[in-house]
């Protein structure tokens, strides 16, 4: 009994990890868990370096 | 090549008459005479910022290679390759 | 309805933007070009009415002059948007230079608002202006604001105005005949008399309203403290202290004693599960739980504290102003070896994560310079690194602040370094490319911003740990549980593993760097997927649960526990932290690197480059560190050196080749 509800919450972990990971690439995010991985935060002109990113 | 020695010599240079923003002295305001650039694009591109024939330029300050200028009562900084095309009295 | 906003860099449109319609902003890419466009809702409390009103984010551009290519995607930008009222927001301290785009919108023919932004720096000036002949002279409507403020600032009123005049039509105070605009259009000298007649009707108009006390050309506090900041030399040196600083606070004393408690935290979840499982659970699913999953992720998880509070000092920096500075500092490095003025953005967004940085690479025009910053960048020490880093210096080096400070410049040195190699090897000497800087003004760091960044941040760091971080931890464990006939590897035969068979032949290759066991080369691999790993998956083979000691406050270190399980040396500890921050990042950002540079070859070339870096390094490292500290070079010097001079001598040789490739152009820059 102890052994199924230790598995069950560890199917749990890992489905809800896999899931989540899933979810995440098919909106496009590139790396699930890093800071603004999902859009390039720098809308500079051609020729202006701007530093309020 | 005049250019890359004219940046190795350029501390001693700056007694002289400033031909270029380059070398000109912080703090003292210029008239600009000439965009001494064959690119059009950059020519074009200093247009837009202000900076032209007879407009007055003010060397605000140096910062590593960046220099800060005033122009319009609009300040930038530029890099050096922009600074040494504003050619200035 | 749809609003556009228009404006000159740095005259606060993107404030504006934010201030108008919150943080929901889509953004999605204009057609053709890959400059991104902001798209948002206006605020319901703004909106005067029924209707959702879209706010629409031009790119910033200087003028429109239809001559340069950029400059005419701004022209396009705005009619293929056709939106029905255009705000334009204009820096009230220099009328002169920003109303000279103001009557070129206003020869589009779409009613405009212009936003006298930046109000409250005429009061401080002195500056009075006569707004109410402004908007006769240039048939347009004018609303004071000031878009940084949160109260009192105008948008309500610039929001009616704009709503006001939808669907009427422009009138424009400087005609030109469209004959004249046509015949510009093909003719360079037409357009720039023009738009020098342009000037000189907004020089006149400006002339007639304003009256300004002080002159903007004196140097103010600002320019006096960037002398010394951003000083040529001196800029260097300054930046190794705040660096120092930085590591110093998060490692050596807040953060361990922030971390200490949060381990004991985990500690206890750690035991109060081992004794709920009690002896009823097989042993395999426990450990699985307990060391693989618990004790793993806690072990990255711990570093936690520590990280916070040195995203949040950084985030202090970037927020005063001062990282800017920095940038200005290095930049000169960065464009005496061929790489664009540009190059400095994708590595100061580096120090966040390496892919946002490789994908900032795209605004630099030239191929090479934006291919060789897109393999360069990962250098920079990103987030995922800062455990890594944190876990050696507090092991190894008793939370010395000088590693992780030295780590950041090696990051640049490598940079620069490699910057230097690869123009050689591609032969093609530097383009000279021109570039302006806006230096954001220096300004009290916002306690606020900085711990919004750090949450933001550290809600980024959990959900990696919750995921990739546990599922390879789950699976090293499984690794190293089992051998390849599936039975459970038995005590003192941890080598039979399916873990360690594939990881061993990777390990004979670093005996010369001074860490030959698999466990290390194990934990090197899994940091190719994510760098925490490296954490995690030490923690898991050595069967460490957290790296912390909660019961003294510090770091288990000064030769103590830690140090003493994985057997280094602290050269070769320093070796195998530099190996993994100076290889290839991880796979997303091989990927990032991929769609940057759309070339295999460079792709290959880039990973072959940062492999080879991180190899040379770390050989170097833990052989000079072997000698200096025991007067004898480290275990398998003569096969390392022979792989090293190997590589070095490619590198030599693609470089002479390279070289012959170059034909010396005369400079056409300068007549």
């Amino acid at each position: 009994m102890a052994n199924l509800i230790v598995f069950g919450i560890l199917v749990l972990l890992f489905g809800s990890a896999i899931v989540y990971i899933v979810k995440a690439k098919r909106k496009g995010v590139k790396c699930i868990g890093c800071p603004h991985s999902g859009k390039s935060q720098c809308s500079c002109d051609d020729q202006v370096v701007n530093f309020k990113l | 090549m005049v250019g890359l020695f004219a940046n190795g010599f350029g501390l001693k240079a700056r007694s002289e008459k400033p031909t270029s923003l380059e070398r000109a002295a912080i703090g003292e305001t210029y008239t600009i005479n000439a965009i001494k650039t064959t690119d059009d694009e950059m020519k074009h591109f200093l247009f837009t910022l202000g900076c032209f024939e007879g407009e007055h330029v003010t060397l605000v300050s140096v910062l590593s290679d960046l220099y800060v200028i005033s122009v319009k009562d609009a300040r930038y900084s530029i890099d050096r390759e922009l600074a040494s095309a504003i050619g200035i009295d | 309805m749809k609003i556009a906003l228009a404006g000159n860099p740095n005259s606060g449109k993107t404030t504006l933007f934010n201030a108008l319609t919150g943080s929901q902003e889509k953004v999605g890419n204009w057609a053709g070009v890959t400059i991104e466009k902001k798209i948002g809702t206006l605020k319901s409390k703004f909106n005067p009415t029924k209707e959702d009103i879209a706010i629409v984010d031009l790119p910033g551009a200087y003028s429109m002059s239809p001559f340069t290519s950029e400059e005419s995607i701004t022209r396009a930008f705005v009619i293929e948007e056709h939106p029905d009222v255009i705000i334009n927001i204009v820096d009230a301290t220099n009328l002169n230079r920003s109303l000279f785009f103001t009557t070129q919108l206003l020869d589009l023919g779409i009613p405009v608002v212009v936003a006298l932004n930046k109000t409250d720096l005429l009061t401080r000036d002195q500056t009075v202006l006569d707004v109410k002949s402004l908007k006769e002279r240039m048939k347009c409507a004018f609303v004071k604001t000031v878009a940084t403020k949160t109260q009192e600032n105008g948008l309500d009123l610039l929001i009616k105005e704009a709503v006001a005049i939808s669907g009427q039509k422009q009138e424009t105070p400087f005609q030109v005949p469209s004959e004249a605009l046509r015949a510009a259009q093909y003719d360079a000298k037409i357009a720039e008399t023009q738009d020098r007649a342009r000037y000189d009707f907004v020089k006149e108009v400006v002339r007639s309203v304003e009256k300004r006390q002080v002159e903007n050309r004196r140097e103010t506090i600002q320019d006096k403290v960037d002398r010394v900041v951003a000083h040529k030399w001196l800029g260097i040196p300054i930046f190794g202290v705040v660096m120092w600083l930085v590591f110093s606070v998060s490692q050596t004393y807040l953060g361990p004693f922030l971390a200490d408690t949060f381990v004991g935290w985990i500690d206890a979840f750690y035991s109060m599960v081992e004794n709920a499982m009690g002896d009823s659970v097989s042993p395999l699913l426990s450990s699985l739980l307990l060391d693989g999953v618990i004790g793993g992720v806690g072990a990255v998880v711990g570093f936690l504290p520590l990280i916070m509070v040195l995203f949040f000092m950084l985030a202090l920096l970037e927020d005063c102003g001062y990282m800017a500075r920095v940038a200005v500092v290095m930049d000169r490095f960065l464009k005496r070896v061929g790489l664009s003025g540009k190059s400095i953005i994708p590595m100061v967004i580096g120090t966040g994560c390496a892919i946002p940085g490789i994908m900032a690479t795209r605004t630099i025009k030239n191929e090479r310079q934006r291919r060789t910053t897109a393999m360069l960048t990962p250098f920079m020490p990103c987030g995922a690194k800062l455990p890594v880093i944190a876990l050696f210096s507090g092991a190894f080096f008793s939370d010395a602040a000088w590693v992780g400070t030295t780590m950041y410049f090696m990051g640049i040195a490598l940079i620069v370094f490699g910057a230097m190699i690869v123009v050689r090897i591609t032969g093609e000497k530097n383009k000279r490319t021109y570039f302006i800087m806006e230096l954001p003004e220096y300004r009290f760091p916002s306690i606020k911003r900085a711990a919004l960044s750090m949450l933001d941040r550290a809600k980024a760091f959990i959900i990696k740990a919750g995921t990739i971080i546990l599922l390879c931890n789950a699976l090293v464990q499984i690794m190293q549980t089992f051998n390849w006939q599936f039975q459970v590897v038995e005590e003192g035969m941890e080598s039979t593993s399916i873990l360690a068979s594939i990881a061993s032949p990777f390990a004979v290759l670093l005996i010369p760097l001074g860490f030959g066991a698999w466990q290390l080369a194990a934990a090197a691999i899994t940091g190719f997927i994510a760098k925490e790993n490296v954490v995690g998956t030490l923690a898991v083979v050595y069967g460490i649960t957290n790296f912390i000691d909660p019961d003294a406050l510090e770091l288990v270190g000064g030769g103590g526990s830690v140090a003493e399980i994985m057997g280094l040396t602290s050269a070769a500890a320093l070796a195998y932290l530099v190996f993994n921050l100076f290889t290839p990042p991880c796979f997303a950002a091989i990927g990032a690197m991929n769609a940057e540079m759309e070339n295999k070859k460079w792709l290959f070339g880039g990973i072959a480059f940062q492999l080879g870096t991180g190899y040379v390094t770390a050989f170097i490292v833990y052989q000079v560190g072997t000698l200096l500290t025991t007067g004898s070079v480290g275990t398998g010097f003569i096969p390392g050196i022979i792989v090293v001079g190997l590589m070095i001598a490619a590198v030599i040789t693609l470089m002479r080749r390279g070289d012959r490739m170059t034909v010396p152009k005369p400079e056409a820059h300068l007549a």
